[in-house]
């Protein structure tokens, strides 16, 4: 297995393991963090696959904006899931 | 057995007939990277070698956004517009919760006031260049709405909101659909073609620079409203 191959594979098993943790987790805020760690991740395969356009929007869109407007609707809302 | 126990038993069942023939076809994918799957041979490699000449952009992406695809990013414009209509209908109502917002401490408020020109810049940057380099328009427009998010979550929402009027911003969040609307209507006197964009490339590059901008500020705008609406700064 090459080295790049060995990259991608450790990036998709965090992805994989964010995924499983937002939909197991019951506190919302937490949920919102990792799936801003997901996006991040997500930002590196893009770089990673030669889609720069790609990850920069996953990283202004998914790690930035969409975390805030998740947590500020927390905010809002309460921060336990029912 | 109870209702629970059949729901999640019915749920795996469906997940499982959904996924197996899913992954088939997965697994009778072309390998990533090989040149002659049936993906590269024929649209995109049209557009690989003519792409920098028809598409009038050295960032093929952007080529393929503003004028191949054109129809397409003028729906996505048009997405986030009515994602913020809707936003602002539902929650820009809802009544305002008394509760204070503490003020951060005066570090995080200096480091955000003295990010916040460069941030500008970076944006329009990526605005203008869309073209050449990677980013254009939607990117540098998540990056103003960034921008407009920070200096509010440092000096609480109303004085950002209350920059300009709520009419101007509204005006500013139509920017995009406006303007992309006005460049389509342009091709057609231009070139015959409702989204067609000129083959002259000086007017070309004006126009995509234009719709960019129209995009970038546009997406900006929409992005500082959702914040603004769903943290009950403005009412709409």
């Amino acid at each position: 297995m090459s080295p790049i191959e060995l990259l991608d594979l450790v990036l998709l098993a965090l992805l994989l393991t964010c995924a499983i943790g937002i939909a197991r987790l019951k506190d919302l805020a937490a949920c919102a963090i990792l799936f801003s760690a997901y996006s991040f991740i997500l930002c590196l395969v893009w770089a990673h696959r030669g889609a720069p356009d790609v990850a920069m929007t996953e990283a202004a869109v998914g790690a930035g904006i969409t975390t805030v407007l998740f947590l500020t609707v927390i905010s809002r809302v309460g921060r336990r899931e029912k | 057995m109870n209702a629970w126990r059949t729901g999640r038993i019915l749920t795996t069942v469906l997940i499982g007939a959904l996924a197996v023939p899913l992954m088939y076809g997965v697994l009778h994918l072309p390998p990533p990277g090989q040149a002659d799957a049936p993906a590269h041979s024929n649209v995109s490699a049209k557009y690989i070698e003519h792409g920098a000449e028809h598409g009038g952009s050295e960032n093929l992406v952007t080529g393929v956004l503003l004028n191949y695809r054109a129809l397409d990013t003028f729906g996505e414009v048009l997405v986030i517009f009515t994602a913020w209509l809707a936003v602002a209908a539902v929650a820009g109502t809802a009544r305002q919760t008394g509760h204070e917002s503490t003020p951060p401490s005066p570090i995080v408020d200096y480091v955000i006031r003295m990010l916040a020109p460069f941030i500008a810049v970076f944006a329009l940057f990526v605005i203008v260049n869309g073209h050449v380099l990677p980013g254009g328009g939607f990117q540098g427009g998540v990056l103003l709405g960034a921008m407009l998010i920070l200096l509010s979550l440092a000096h609480g929402g109303e004085p950002v909101a209350d920059v300009v009027s709520l009419r101007t911003w509204i005006w500013l969040r139509a920017a995009g659909v406006l303007v992309f609307a006005l460049v389509a209507l342009l091709g057609l006197p231009l070139t015959g073609y409702l989204f067609g964009l000129p083959t002259d490339p000086t007017l070309r590059h004006a126009l995509m620079i234009v719709l960019e901008l129209g995009i970038g500020i546009g997406g900006g705008a929409v992005l500082g409203g959702l914040y603004f609406s769903i943290a009950g700064v403005e009412r709409s």
